[in-house]
């Protein structure tokens, strides 16, 4: 700092206070406070701002008496104000102009290299969006920090400054704001908690300064804390999906915020996951509003299904490929199999497994979700453990990795396996210490499918959807891999590996009466059938053309001449 | 014209009671498995009519082996041990379809009640209703529920490899009555053999002395 600038301070310091006098004490007003008062002290003294805001001009003097500036004059702080002059006042356009206005002057005694000593409130007072000095220390009723902060709980001496629209910048280059809605706060289910409770570090002594590469990752850390109230919550979380997803740097995965809210998080109703899943999940929720369990919850029937429900909330698995669906759908359909058994079963005895054969082997969404388009998907299945062969177990014997999958699987490069590729995969596993087989299911092929169940009556239950090789559900056949923690990676197929000879081994395990028909065995059929009424044909020709030999003979034993 | 009583009443009721679920098994067999070329009857009919018949099948099939096994006339399916009489029976028979009946040689097999059979007969029927039937009711039963039978369905391969046996016999059978219809017209004149079946009685022509 300049000395000019030193000097001036300096200055402006004396200038306030020779006017109180050298026995200014607290609680003594200057002479020129006391007659400013003299009109100020009128609660009803008003001004109209351009911004239709009503901008009180009423100073209460004990508070200010009680401030730490009560040592100073009027003028001070307002100096083109004094006993001898009070100019017409300009025009104000907002009451936050008029504090940013009014705040300059601080810095006559607050310089920045002051305000700036701690870095906290150095790098807010900095952004163009910060608040005014007033607007978080107060004006006339300016306290010491010490001072104002004792009578305070730590949130409400938080949101001292962070009631305030204010936003710092990011490394990412958006502006993370800063602002906290008192409001939404006394609203949210945390309205007793200090912000320490969730704002790790923080309190009213402690502000560290922590650096965010973008929003997303403030949101994610901020979901740090959440673990220590929640803990099951949190431990469920963490083997769910989302945070699988999270775990591998994709951070649109959801946190808890993203579903909860933050200061805005308030007692969950079980309608919560409509409002949240559908933040990322809008196509799979609008499927849903069509669906008929959305018409009974809206009927008001308590046990209408919810996308918690299926899914569960925190633990949130992956469904594809797995029977973790139909035994949802079981869960509450629990005569769905007797139902089933009535009309999908095989005479003379009408035996339960028959249909639950078909719901093991067709997902529930492809006959309850009209429209739905399915297909075949062909897991690999470890004989061994009884369970899925996973996709990392498939990547270590073949040796290549996610990225050179497909190349050592489709080795004649058109863009999906066909049965000779599919046998070779099979028998390339086995042989390398593996006994895989492929077990096949029938599913839908988008999510949304899966979630517009429609009423029974809509319901597919014509056998010849499926059973029959023109079936639209076996157009669309595919490999799929599981990785250990249940996401599928699809491999596009070829309809001819489910009716290749080629797949009677490798797909030893699904199979659909006239829907996976071996093309070789209609072949060797047709050959058969005309073989054996070539036979007769030529047996009988030859015997008709040998006829008169023996007619000849016949009459030579004693026939007639 | 000598009459022999050659089919007793509960073989000619077997074998039609057979003849006619043979004929519908394949019927609803082609009708299931070729559902997108053929329209006989809805898929679900076929299927039921095919489940109906099966168990008939079954059930006849262990009146058959009741009758013969109890009655010990198993043995008539039983050819001979002897290879080498085995070999020349056989090869007089394969002559006498081949090339005598062509030119008016008779028969040179004279079935009797306790030999009904010749060698080849003998051989075709005893796979047939010994293996081939039986494995043939087996693999449909499996496919009949594959759920409640998966123990036996995993212990054949799958049940692709169920599916296949079973299709595979059921060409073979398809095919088999073809020829089994032909063969049928071969008595003395064209029904004879088809009307024993009927009466019991089978007509054979006395040869002459010389």
């Amino acid at each position: 700092m300049d000395n000019r600038r030193i000097a001036l301070i300096f200055l402006v310091i004396v200038f306030m206070i020779i006017p109180v006098h050298a026995n200014a004490t607290k609680g003594t007003l200057s002479d020129e406070a006391k007659m400013c008062l003299g009109c100020h002290s009128t609660k009803e003294m008003t001004r109209a701002l351009e911004s239709k805001e009503i901008l009180s001009l009423y100073i209460d003097g004990k508070e200010f008496s009680d401030s730490i500036h009560n040592m100073f004059s009027c003028s001070g702080c307002h100096p083109d104000i004094s006993m001898e002059k009070h100019p017409l006042v300009k025009k104000i356009s907002s009451k936050k102009e008029y504090s940013k206005n009014a705040s300059k002057v601080c810095k006559n005694c607050h310089p920045d290299q002051v305000l700036k000593k701690k870095p906290m409130h150095g790098s807010v007072v900095a952004q163009p969006k910060a608040p005014a000095c007033a607007e978080c220390h107060g004006s006339h009723d300016i306290k010491r920090i010490a001072e104002l902060k004792a009578p305070l709980t730590e949130s409400q001496y938080c949101l001292i400054c962070h009631k305030y629209d204010f936003s710092i910048p990011l490394k990412s280059g958006e502006f993370l704001s800063l602002y906290a809605d008192e409001s939404v706060i006394r609203r949210s289910i945390h309205t007793k908690l200090q912000c320490g409770a969730c704002h790790a570090g923080f309190s009213k002594v402690e502000h560290p300064i922590r650096v965010f590469k973008s929003k997303r990752d403030h949101s994610i850390t901020a979901t740090e804390g959440c673990g220590k109230c929640h803990p099951d919550a949190q431990e469920q979380y963490k083997g769910s999906i989302h945070h699988i997803v999270l775990r591998e740097n994709n951070l649109k995965a959801s946190v808890c915020i993203d579903c909860h809210g933050s200061h805005s998080a308030v007692k969950v109703d079980r309608n919560l996951g409509l409002i949240s899943c559908d933040k990322c999940h809008g196509d799979v929720n609008a499927a849903y509003k069509l669906s008929v369990h959305n018409t009974a919850r809206i009927k008001g029937k308590e046990d209408a299904p919810i996308c918690s429900t299926c899914h569960k909330s925190h633990d949130i698995e992956v469904t594809a490929m797995t029977m973790k669906m139909k035994d949802k759908c079981l869960e509450c359909h629990k005569d769905a199999e007797k139902a089933h058994k009535k009309w999908l079963s095989n005479p003379p005895f009408k035996l339960s497994s028959f249909a639950e054969h078909h719901l093991n082997k067709v997902a529930c969404a492809l006959c309850h979700s009209p429209g739905a388009s399915g297909g075949v998907y062909l897991c690999l299945y470890d004989q061994k453990t009884k369970k899925p062969f996973s996709k990392e177990d498939v990547l270590k014997l073949l040796e290549t990795d996610s990225a050179g999958l497909i190349g050592k699987l489709d080795t004649n490069r058109d863009g999906s396996i066909d049965a000779p590729e599919l046998w070779s995969m099979v028998k390339q596993l086995n042989e390398k210490g593996a006994d895989v087989t492929l077990t096949g299911r029938m599913d839908v092929r988008k999510g949304t499918e899966a979630h517009q169940i429609a009423v029974k009556k809509e319901a597919v239950r014509e056998c010849e959807r499926c059973h029959r090789t023109d079936s639209d559900f076996f157009k669309e056949v595919s490999v799929v891999l599981l990785k250990s923690d249940g996401r599928p990676r699809f491999l596009s197929a070829k309809q001819g590996v489910l009716t290749s000879v080629l797949s009677i081994l490798p797909v030893s395990e699904f199979y659909a009466l006239g829907g996976t028909r071996l093309g070789l065995l209609d072949i060797v059929g047709t050959i058969a059938v005309l073989g054996g009424i070539a036979f007769a044909l030529g047996h009988i020709t030859i015997r008709i053309i040998t006829s008169p030999i023996r007619s000849l003979r016949k009459m030579g034993k004693g026939g007639k001449e | 014209m000598k009459r022999i009583y050659l089919h007793p009443i509960p073989v000619r009721v077997w074998h039609w009671i057979n003849a006619a679920c043979f004929i519908l098994l394949i019927i609803t067999g082609i009708q299931m498995r070729y559902v997108d070329y053929i329209r006989l009857f809805s898929f679900e009919t076929a299927v039921d009519i095919h489940s109906w018949t099966g168990f008939i099948l079954i059930a006849n099939y262990l009146i058959w082996l009741s009758f013969y096994v109890f009655t010990l006339k198993i043995k008539i399916y039983i050819p001979t041990l002897n290879p080498i009489k085995f070999a020349k029976e056989s090869i007089t028979q394969a002559l006498f379809y081949g090339y005598g009946i062509f030119v008016g040689n008779p028969n040179p097999h004279h079935p009797t009640p306790d030999n009904k059979f010749n060698p080849m007969q003998k051989v075709a029927y005893l796979m047939i209703m010994a293996l081939l039937i039986p494995v043939q009711i087996i693999t449909g039963l499996l496919l009949w529920d594959p759920k409640f039978f998966s123990k036996f369905v995993n212990l054949l391969g799958g049940i692709r490899i169920v599916d296949t046996i079973h299709v595979v016999l059921f060409i073979f059978f398809t095919a088999f009555i073809f020829v089994h219809l032909y063969l049928a017209t071969l008595g003395h004149t064209t029904f004879a053999h088809i009307k024993a079946m009927f009466t019991g009685y089978e007509e054979e022509e006395e040869e002459h002395a010389h």
